[in-house]
């Protein structure tokens, strides 16, 4: 067993409790293989086919493009990743994408994972939008020690569980929740372009209509946390099942109270269903305020037009943007020449996931596990490198939570003219605050 | 009693030869597997379709030897494994201690549950049996205090770690499950000769008749489903400490409870190994061509192959494979 | 009271298409004891066909009502010719799980055709329109569903007891081989009650597409709802599908209304428990 002195952790932990015949020769032959990679494999997990399979494609193609970046020179391209070719600190390595398909089961997805860690001897792993598959994803990748970054799941329970190897880039629900609140307060405060002082009087009443999966079940706590926190009422709770047959008694229970604020967490399909079913309800409120997802989806605007207008969402991402960043412009219009619509919250946050990846590689100078997770700890990406508009990428372990990273923020946009115009934060503004919601006629 | 109970279970005697042998040959297979493979998605896959071999194992003793179509396995598995998570992230109890509470907790729901529902026939039991596992999947996504729509997931611990059955190596999962299946085997060798395989057999084929006979139907048929509580009770524990995660829609979805009915029919219904033949064709197709078509970008072909196949057999030889094995064998 | 009052029209209207949709169910079950777990894939069928030929003809999508009934019509005779057929000859496993088998084919067939993306049509008479007198609101689309649903079943049940192909095929729902010996082709008349069944969820699909989105996988959301609804009605009676069509829907806004909506589909499913245990034969059923 002399000849075992090359085997590295990876192989070890995987034949733990075995010692497999052969494994020696086996592990050498990757040791050397490592040193001078050619290329480095990252396994992509991502929801491919089945009901989200739209969400997947999207991601699937932000992700390709930002390797098609990453591997080959793009000298017009403003940021440093177009003058790479291949990651420079791996002496040129460029990255290869291991795509697999989870179809929105936790199960299939930490098989998958199995597969791209110990079969297709990845450096990592990246994904897997649903946050139930990320859970059980980064479960796997801790266990064997590998590391993760996850560009969208925005469940806030997934850094809270002290994982060494899990790196989340995406602001989660807690910190959207919180934006929107604190816009309230400014609300209040008259500090809102566009408005005057509304008085807490007159905005205190909350409906909130959320879908009843991981995600919208976790947002529905935190808005119950906060309403109780800034002195809200929450007047109507409503929670319905992913893709209803009918949501009429939903919508008769949410507007019943006459709600001041509306505030939903739904995919595509149901946001399309509620939004219908309250048009025929006339449905009236102050504001009415959106997680992303579904109310934020080109299919969404297509279908509605301009009855959309003053319908606020939380996102990381809007064309609007291009104004004061135009490299997300030109990557935008790459974009849309290969899958024909625009960057949105989770195809933009795809694309920063990768570049992270990209970044981290770089620092890493290895594409050892170990080396790897100590280079995404230090790693500081400034904002002016990404296209959605944060401070950067820095993942800190702070306030209970581990590996988030702390400088990325959220955005409110509102539907004007059927654009989404920023209107918070306020001093990235790119419109006035439309007050109140015209409503659904 | 017990004694001649355990020599039923351990002898296949009464089998043919090649049934035999056969069955040997699965044994080694499973044996030696982790070994002979170097693939994990391979040993992740052999570990899914042990799963599933549970299932089919006790589902075959309602579906198959009772004729009673049960279409709501994944409630048991959903309770049992639940239990199993929820009691350790809660006061920390071991797997061992959990899981027999989980198992005994499915059983008494099959039991409370079995007595109405056995009430009902033919095609209202069927339905009524999907009803009432939506019935619980609905509950168990809106009950908060059990994790709701977010599940539940487990601490990790260090591997590897025996009292709550975490490990970093599939290896110990895949001897685990197959320590379960063989046990369940001989369960099923030991059924199919004792006097409550024959009643329900009896039952199967013509009820008035096995009424004559003296045959209290229904405490049979809520017996036989009890024990296929047991099976899938044991199965979701195992599921809980395999994946550390769970939620309503993973383990107690009707897909599942489908999935398991469809996979004992291929194979074979009513037949001692038809289960483990169904789950062997199954199972990796489903993982294997799913992995493989998700890379590339087909999607939905995996799915139509099995579909075709689920037609073709249901049309020609309800038996399942079981029934085209036998039907070879009887004429040589 | 108003919240009541709402609430029992929006019920009633909804029942109506659960109804529909659960009639194709009841004919194929009256006519040969075989449960069509493809039924809702039938419907889904019916939903592409008229959303395709609307939108592609730009054409009124009530209009479309004779396109996807005819194509779901020949899709449930081929059914039975191609498949159902030779179920029959087998167990009550065999059958449930062999239109399991065509349920996934035709299901992740229209997958890889269509694609998983939901689709909506934006324009037509009933679409996107209401009337709201205070707490009641009532849909144009629904309404519309609601009136053609009571007329096919009109239509269905004086077929079914007025006429000679009704009598047909109740004499081969009683006993098949007497009704052989009456002269009737019973085959044919099996594989009508299959066009029939599809038929009518046809006209479920087309009218659902007019306050409903259409993708591959619509078809379980109603088809569960159908099959407990025909339980609960009696398999196999048409008039128990239509009240037990009510009574999903009221239980689905009422109780959704006043225990909860999450708990909505855990309501209607453990009413039909309920029912079923103490009328073991359903409301209806013989």
């Amino acid at each position: 067993m002399g000849a075992k002195k090359k085997i590295s952790r990876r192989e070890f932990l995987k034949t733990t409790g075995s010692l497999a015949i052969g494994s020696a020769a086996f592990s050498m032959g990757l040791g050397v293989a490592r040193a001078q990679p050619a290329e480095v494999k990252i396994g992509v997990i991502y929801p491919l086919s089945g009901p989200v399979a739209h969400a997947g494609k999207m991601s699937k193609d932000a992700v390709d493009l930002c390797v098609d970046y990453v591997n080959n020179k793009w000298p017009d391209l403003p940021i440093p990743i177009g003058q790479w070719e291949g990651i420079p600190g791996l002496n040129g390595a460029k990255i290869k994408l291991i795509h697999a398909d989870h179809r929105g089961e936790p199960d299939r997805g930490a098989d998958l994972a199995k597969k791209l860690i110990l079969d297709e001897k990845v450096a990592g792993i990246c994904g897997c939008y649903h946050s139930s598959v990320t859970k059980t994803v980064s479960t796997v990748c801790e266990r064997y020690k590998i590391p993760m970054i996850n560009p969208e799941s925005t469940s806030p329970d997934l850094t809270k569980r002290g994982y060494k190897w899990f790196f989340r880039a995406t602001p989660h629900d807690r910190i959207f929740l919180r934006d929107f609140f604190e816009f309230l307060g400014l609300l209040h405060e008259g500090k809102v372009p566009g408005v005057g002082a509304i008085p807490k009087s007159e905005l205190s009443k909350i409906g909130a209509c959320t879908e009843n999966t991981e995600w919208g079940a976790g947002t529905r706590e935190v808005i119950q946390e906060f309403a109780k926190k800034f002195g809200y009422e929450i007047v109507s709770d409503v929670t319905y099942p992913h893709e209803s047959p009918d949501l009429t008694a939903e919508v008769r229970n949410l507007l019943a109270p006459k709600p001041d604020i509306l505030m939903f967490a739904s995919y595509i399909s149901d946001a399309i269903l509620l939004t219908k079913t309250m048009k025929e309800f006339k449905a009236n409120a102050k504001i009415f305020w959106s997680q992303d997802v579904g109310f934020y989806q080109p299919k969404f605007i297509e279908t509605f037009g301009q009855e959309i207008d003053g319908i606020m969402n939380r996102t990381v991402f809007s064309k609007k943007l291009f104004g004061v960043k135009p490299v997300a412009a030109s990557i935008n219009e790459e974009f849309k020449k290969r899958s024909g619509v625009d960057f949105m919250g989770t195809s933009a946050r795809a694309f920063t996931g990768m570049q992270a990846w990209a970044y981290v590689l770089n620092k890493a100078g290895s594409t050892d596990p170990e080396a790897i997770r100590q280079a995404a700890e230090a790693i500081e990406i400034p904002g002016k490198e990404l296209i959605v508009p944060w401070k950067g990428i820095n993942f800190e372990v702070e306030g209970g939570e581990t590996n988030q990273n702390t400088w990325s923020s959220g955005l409110i946009v509102q539907y004007q003219n059927q654009e989404p115009e920023i209107i918070y934060p306020v001093d990235v503004a790119t419109a006035k605050f439309l007050y109140p919601w015209p409503g659904l006629k | 009693m017990p004694m001649k109970a355990l020599k039923d279970a351990l002898s296949f005697a009464d089998l043919p030869a090649s049934e035999r042998i056969a069955f040997a040959v699965f044994f080694i297979f499973c044996l030696i597997f982790p070994w002979a493979t170097k693939g994990s998605f391979a040993q992740a896959v052999m570990i899914q379709f042990l799963i599933f071999c549970l299932y089919g194992l006790g589902w075959n003793l309602i579906g198959g030897y009772g004729g009673q179509v049960a279409l709501g396995q994944a409630k048991n598995v959903g309770m049992s494994a639940y239990t199993v998570a929820l009691f350790m992230v809660w006061w920390d109890v071991p797997f061992w201690l959990s899981t027999p509470l989980g198992v005994i907790i499915a059983t008494v729901e099959s039991f409370i549950l079995g007595y109405f529902l056995f009430r009902l026939k033919g095609h209202y039991f069927a339905i009524a049996t999907i009803c009432v596992s939506l019935v619980w999947q609905q509950l168990f996504v809106n009950w908060e205090l059990i994790g709701g729509a977010r599940g539940v997931e487990l601490p990790l611990k260090e591997t590897p770690n025996f009292v709550y059955m975490q490990f970093t190596s599939p290896i110990y999962y895949h001897y685990f499950a197959f320590v379960l299946v063989m046990a369940a085997i001989l369960f099923m060798n030991w059924f199919r000769k004792s006097k409550l395989g024959y009643q329900l057999r009896a039952i199967s084929s013509n009820e008035a008749v096995a009424e004559s006979l003296g045959i209290n139907i229904h405490w049979v048929k809520v017996k036989a489903y009890c024990i296929t509580g047991v099976f899938a009770g044991m199965g979701g524990a195992f599921y809980a400490v395999y994946y550390n995660y769970i939620d309503p829609f993973s383990v107690m979805h009707l897909e599942l409870s489908i999935m398991i009915a469809l996979m004992t029919m291929i194979g074979g219904a009513g037949s001692m190994w038809g289960p483990i033949i169904g789950a062997m064709i199954l199972i990796p197709m489903d993982r294997y061509l799913g992995a493989w078509l998700g890379a590339i970008g087909i999607t939905g072909v995996d799915f139509m192959i099995y579909a075709f196949m689920v037609m073709i057999i249901a049309a020609y030889e309800p038996r399942g494979i079981w029934g085209i094995i036998e039907k070879a064998r009887r004429k040589p | 009271m108003e919240m009541l009052l709402s609430a029992t029209i929006s019920g009633l209207l909804m029942g109506m298409l659960f109804a529909l949709v659960a009639l194709g169910l009841a004919i194929i079950f009256g006519v040969m004891n075989i449960v069509n777990f493809a039924h809702g894939e039938f419907l889904m069928v019916g939903m592409y066909a008229a959303f395709l030929t609307a939108t592609g003809l730009s054409i009124e999508p009530l209009l479309t009502l004779p396109v996807s009934v005819t194509i779901c019509f020949i899709l449930g005779i081929g059914s039975y010719y191609l498949l159902v057929r030779y179920l029959l000859r087998g167990p009550m496993l065999a059958q449930l799980l062999g239109t399991f088998g065509l349920m996934i084919f035709i299901r992740y067939l229209a997958m890889a055709i269509f694609g998983p993306d939901y689709k909506t049509l934006e324009y037509g008479l009933l679409i996107g329109k209401s009337i709201k007198w205070g707490p009641v609101v009532l849909s144009y689309s629904k309404l519309g569903t609601a009136v053609i649903s009571v007329m096919a079943f009109g239509v269905i049940y004086w077929m079914m007891n007025r006429t000679r192909l009704g009598m047909a095929l109740k004499a081969t729902a009683l006993d098949v081989e007497a009704a052989g010996y009456m002269g009737i082709n019973t085959e044919k008349m099996r594989g009508l009650a299959w066009g029939l069944g599809g038929a009518t969820v046809g006209i479920a699909g087309a009218l659902l597409t007019n306050f409903y989105y259409v993708f591959p996988t619509v078809g379980m959301l109603f088809v569960m709802i159908a099959f407990a609804t025909v339980a609960l009605g009696g398999f196999g009676s048409i008039k128990g599908a239509f009240i037990a069509g009510l009574i999903m829907g009221l239980i689905i806004d009422i109780g959704g209304t006043y225990v909860g909506p999450q708990f909505k589909f855990a309501l209607i499913y453990l009413t039909f428990f309920l029912v079923i245990i103490f009328r073991p034969q359903g409301l209806f059923g013989w």
